[in-house]
């Protein structure tokens, strides 16, 4: 049951990144890669990362498509969807494409290294007490920091679209 | 049980699926999207090796890498803005020289 779903996921995930970057008007492209994202939560699920699907679904599906979306209407590119999608170097862009995909398959057939055998975990089990009790102890420093490069990219962002020149 | 080999292919597929889109679109905005197709890729082997090791790491490195998209998607987005003000379009075969 869990690979029938795994194995739809997977086939649906790769036909929307496919229709994502293939399509011509740059609105649809980023409605099929909401589809890729919601469908990679999806794996996320049956990985057992439920934490990760919720904040997939919420920060990446809620907020930076929606950003996205927000940009494609405010630029207003009508020019934009009448020409060629692609530049004209896209085969030499298929081919690296493709080389890094087949690179990585292969890289995965090497025999992964066995898991150790480690003790069931003592303390509270459960997918959302785990990573939140790692993340405040062994990760506080990154997780502050992580908070510190959020609080540059806004300032940062202002400062770069703002109008006047310096 | 989810075989962790076809998660790390499916990983493998879609970030080479982002890398063209990243090299071949011409729409300066798209590149941007391929590159959070990329990142999405790496996020799924990353939940993997988690669900593999039984070990929660993983899923922090992508909570991590899903922040720093984020911050990503801002800044990007502001050089977006900066570049249409001087010249409308968001083509990259028109900004041949980035000097002005």
């Amino acid at each position: 049951m869990g690979q029938v779903a795994f194995y739809y996921l997977a086939a649906a995930s790769v036909a929307s990144a496919i229709l994502a970057v293939t399509r011509r008007s740059p609105v649809h492209s980023v409605l099929w890669v909401l589809a890729l994202f919601l469908h990679v939560a999806g794996v996320f699920l049956l990985v057992g990362a439920e934490f990760l699907a919720a904040v997939q679904v919420i920060v990446y599906a809620g907020a930076i498509l929606v950003f996205y979306l927000f940009f494609l209407m405010l630029l207003d590119l009508p020019r934009e969807a009448a020409g060629p999608p692609f530049g004209a170097h896209w085969p030499l862009a298929a081919a690296a494409g493709l080389a890094v995909a087949v690179v990585a398959w292969y890289a995965h057939e090497a025999e992964l290294a066995p898991v150790p055998d480690r003790p069931a975990p003592a303390g509270p089990s459960g997918n959302l007490s785990t990573v939140g009790m790692a993340l405040f102890t062994r990760f506080a420093l990154p997780f502050e920091v992580v908070s510190l490069i959020l609080l540059a990219a806004i300032v940062g962002a202002v400062v770069v679209a703002r109008k006047r020149k310096f | 049980m989810v075989p962790v080999g076809a998660c790390l292919a499916l990983s493998a597929v879609l970030f080479g699926i982002g890398l063209v889109g990243f090299l071949g679109r011409r729409n300066i905005i798209l590149m941007l999207v391929s590159v959070e197709i990329m990142l999405n890729a790496v996020n799924v082997s990353l939940a993997a090796f988690s669900h593999r090791m039984q070990d929660a790491h993983g899923q922090i490195m992508a909570l991590f890498v899903i922040a720093v998209a984020a911050a990503e998607v801002a800044v990007g987005l502001g050089l977006v803005i900066a570049l249409s003000r001087n010249r409308p379009g968001a083509s990259v075969e028109d900004l041949t020289e980035l000097r002005w």
